[in-house]
């Protein structure tokens, strides 16, 4: 099999990655970078447990091959905050109880984070839409839905330098 | 008690390691020299494995082993009820749907475990494929285990049906079919194995609902005793039922044994739809009669449930259908027979409700079919037949407390600002 070098950014760090012509980025990331956080749900690009923002694109990084990511930017959950810092996004998931068995729950923050970096005011309608490439299997897509309500709040109120309503 | 929790919000314990992508599932684990594996399914969904023939496949760079039933023979059935399943179906035996594993392909990489089951030959003699649970029930119909195809037959009686059908003005009798449905946990099945030469333990990082039973039936397959089987419970991505079963298990064991070193199973998504369990489909025969003024006075009901292959969850998931034939209302007397029947599909096994969802669908059907042939608001007519306190089940059961149908039914039809027989 051919091997082949490609350079990426992961998460604001340079990576480079010897990989192979039929390696998926899905693979990449989780076999060769061991950010686990991303997972395989399907591997047909319907479930969007895979979701990474690819150069500030949602993207089903299983459908993506590793040697088209030469070059990006890649940005997974482990990018989005941790445990000392957590995402607005990651603590309104965590305060509604949108998370169940968690495994769509990575993909799910990001399509998110995207939607509300879009519009930041989204109705009940837009927030459906911009989770609609991602499968919740537990079926607490309304918790989620209010979680992303509640995050698209706070920051609002803190764009406009109240500070967060109640955290 | 120091700290009160009921009607408060408290976080899900592991919330935070799950938003931030650090909880480990299964398929998360990694060692250093760890190896993969792929099952080599059944070629045909009913036939006789006459050869197979994997030296092409052991021949490929990166294959270390390839597992067949010839390597095995002390190795025993598994299954959750009945041990009908066989961990490799070998030479002269049977494969009975699409999901039986004839070998376990190891190999160095994913991808040369997948290249080498390609590789792998195999030879059949066909047999008659049932797909439907009715053939399989027919006389003629060939045997896809060594008795009877109808696995199980569970009986219902309470009260006096005949009286209960004389004292009805209204009877309706219908035939209500369900499908099989996949549960689709967004994980798919998936593990890891470590062998312990000094120890002879097995360690298996396997989600599962089930743990003891997973680990018992583990130890009767391969002969080993319970304390040499080390069931490590990672975090679940859903299970919904479909998890009750054994899946990677064995094969991860087996192929972790054989080797001394880690190995890792995880299926594809089409190899979870055709490997492991399903809802039962149901065939469902229901004869209701009521009084002109809306009171139900008999339920017979006939069951066939399609277990499928193998027997898994399936005779207690079709009886505990047939028992809530009449739902949450009040009859006082009911028959009924239910048939647990063997077919070449996809085994049934455990799903959330557990045989009462497709059964709902029969008898809510019969309750507004016949409230509509009453003229009475189908709410009305649920209503005035509702348990309470007090009523008792088709299989005798009395209810004494926690009884809040009458009270769902009404909420539910507030929401749905029901009024004059429609939403």
């Amino acid at each position: 099999m051919n091997k082949l070098n490609i350079e990426l950014t992961v998460n604001g760090k340079k990576r480079k990655v010897e990989t192979t012509t039929s390696t998926r980025l899905l693979d990449l990331i989780r076999d060769d970078l061991h950010l686990t956080g991303t997972k395989e749900g399907c591997g047909k690009g319907e479930c969007g447990a895979c979701t990474v923002i690819m150069n500030s694109e949602l993207a089903a990084s299983c459908l993506v091959l590793a040697l088209q990511a030469d070059g990006a930017d890649i940005t997974t959950i482990e990018g989005i905050g941790n445990d000392k810092c957590l995402d607005p996004v990651q603590k309104a998931f965590i305060e509604t109880g949108a998370v169940q068995c968690g495994f769509c729950t990575p993909g799910m923050i990001l399509a998110a984070k995207k939607l509300l970096e879009e519009n930041p005011h989204p109705d009940e309608e837009e927030i459906k839409r911009g989770i609609s490439g991602n499968l919740c299997r537990c079926t607490g897509y309304q918790k989620i839905i209010d979680a992303i309500k509640l995050a698209a709040n706070r920051l609002s109120s803190s764009d406009s330098g109240r500070g967060e309503k109640d955290a | 008690m120091p700290k009160r929790y009921v009607g408060k919000n408290i976080y899900k314990v592991d919330a935070q390691d799950k938003v931030t992508g650090k909880a480990i599932y299964p398929d998360d684990i990694y060692f250093d020299d760890m190896l993969y594996l792929k099952i080599k399914r059944a070629t045909h969904p009913h036939a006789y494995l006459r050869r197979i023939d994997t030296s092409k496949a052991e021949k490929l760079p990166g294959v270390v082993k390839i597992i067949t039933a010839a390597d095995i023979p002390q190795v025993k059935n598994f299954g959750l009820i009945i041990k009908d399943q066989p961990v490799l179906v070998g030479i002269g035996q049977k494969m009975r749907y699409m999901g039986d594993a004839l070998a376990i392909v190891i190999a160095e990489s994913k991808e040369a475990a997948s290249q080498a089951m390609g590789l792998i030959k195999v030879e059949v003699d066909k047999l008659e494929v049932i797909s439907d649970p009715l053939r399989a029930m027919e006389k003629d119909a060939p045997l896809i285990h060594q008795d009877s195809n109808i696995l199980a037959t569970h009986y219902l009686k309470k009260g006096d049906i005949e009286k209960g059908f004389t004292q009805a003005d209204i009877i309706v009798e219908n035939e209500y079919r369900t499908s099989t449905l996949d549960h689709v946990p967004l994980q798919v099945e998936t593990g890891v194995g470590i062998y312990d030469e000094e120890s002879g333990v097995i360690k298996l990082w396997v989600a599962t609902q089930w743990l003891h039973d997973t680990q018992a039936d583990i130890a009767q397959s391969l002969g080993l005793s319970k304390e040499k089987i080390r069931i490590i419970q990672p975090v679940i991505g859903g299970a919904f039922g479909k998890k009750e079963d054994i899946s990677v298990h064995l094969h991860l064991a087996l192929a972790a044994m054989e080797t001394k070193r880690p190995v890792k199973l995880t299926y594809t998504r089409e190899e979870s739809m055709i490997a492991q369990s399903k809802r039962h489909p149901f065939i469902i025969r229901m004869k209701t009669g009521v009084t002109n003024k809306g009171y139900l006075t008999a339920c017979q009901v006939e069951v066939i449930g399609d277990t499928g292959a193998y027997a898994s969850s399936g005779l207690a998931v079709v009886h505990k259908g047939m028992y809530h034939c009449t739902g949450p209302y009040n009859i006082d007397n009911v028959r009924g027979v239910a048939y647990t029947v063997y077919t070449n599909n996809t085994y049934c096994g455990a799903m959330r409700g557990f045989g009462t969802t497709q059964m709902a669908f029969a008898y809510e059907s019969q309750m507004d079919i016949l409230s509509c042939k009453l003229g009475i608001d189908p709410i009305q007519f649920r209503l005035q037949n509702a348990y309470d306190i007090g009523s008792t089940t088709p299989n005798g059961q009395r209810l004494t407390y926690s009884v809040g149908v009458k009270e769902t039914i009404k909420e539910a039809a507030n929401i749905a600002a029901w009024k004059e027989g429609r939403p």
